[in-house]
């Protein structure tokens, strides 16, 4: 019988993207027959913002960097927790209220990882991927208060 | 030497435009490229403290020097997800 790889960050879908997000094609995506469990975040467009009623957002990236650190997310996650496939997409440009604006699919035997590497997944997004949102009200718009990422790394040392 | 300068979100309002090629002096950091628009723009200096800067797509320090052909970008608190 034929062994399905189950670890395989080759299969990892990492995007960014201007159209409405399927989250069905990405929990598909990331389920193996070797799973026992499909963990996902789905963050959508809220209709308020600490009571102030949202009009639509805009969100714009830094779009190779972005995916730069969605990789790096995927390497952290695979490096901490016993998980099989990661699908991690964003979506840019003007969101309506309810539409998806993220999806995170991530597999795993087993549902503590899976929800764990999900969690860690979307907490990490918010500090380090350079995606910003602008929030649009009746009365004018502002961009969303952010996260700083956090201070750079200490340089590497030569590696000679 | 020539290097490519982007801008995002509220700094990209203010600088007028996403992409801009600058001219620097060879040695030029991080920080003194920020310093040349901050004087064209002042109003860019009061984001300075909650910037952090990118180096051809990492982050980078402010005393990073800077490389001919290098993108860098001035990045406001990022609010993804």
């Amino acid at each position: 019988m034929k062994r399905i790889p189950m670890n395989n960050p080759a299969e990892d879908l990492i995007q960014i993207v201007r159209q409405p997000i399927d989250p069905l094609v990405l929990m598909n995506h990331v389920r193996g027959p070797g799973d026992g469990a499909v963990a996902s975040f789905d963050g959508c467009v809220r209709d308020n913002s600490a009571g102030r009623a949202t009009l639509y957002l805009e969100y714009e990236g830094y779009e190779p960097m972005a995916r730069v650190k969605m990789l790096e997310i995927c390497a952290q996650i695979r490096e901490r927790f016993a998980i099989h496939r990661v699908a991690i997409v964003h979506r840019l440009g003007r969101l309506e209220i309810g539409e998806t604006s993220v999806f995170i699919a991530i597999s795993a035997a087993h549902r503590g990882p899976a929800f764990e590497a999900c969690r860690y997944a979307i907490d990490t997004l918010k500090r380090i991927v350079p995606i910003w949102k602008k929030e649009f009200f009746a009365d004018g718009a502002v961009w969303a208060d952010g996260e700083i990422p956090p201070a750079t790394p200490a340089p590497k040392p030569e590696s000679d | 030497m020539r290097v490519k300068v982007l801008f995002f979100g509220r700094l990209r309002e203010i600088v007028g435009c996403a992409e801009e090629s600058a001219e620097i002096a060879p040695g030029a950091r991080i920080e003194d490229l920020f310093a040349r628009f901050r004087e064209r723009h002042p109003e860019l200096a009061p984001f300075r403290p909650s910037l952090v800067a990118s180096r051809n797509q990492e982050f980078a320090p402010w005393s990073e020097p800077l490389a001919a052909g290098d993108e860098i970008a001035f990045l406001p608190p990022v609010s993804g997800g």
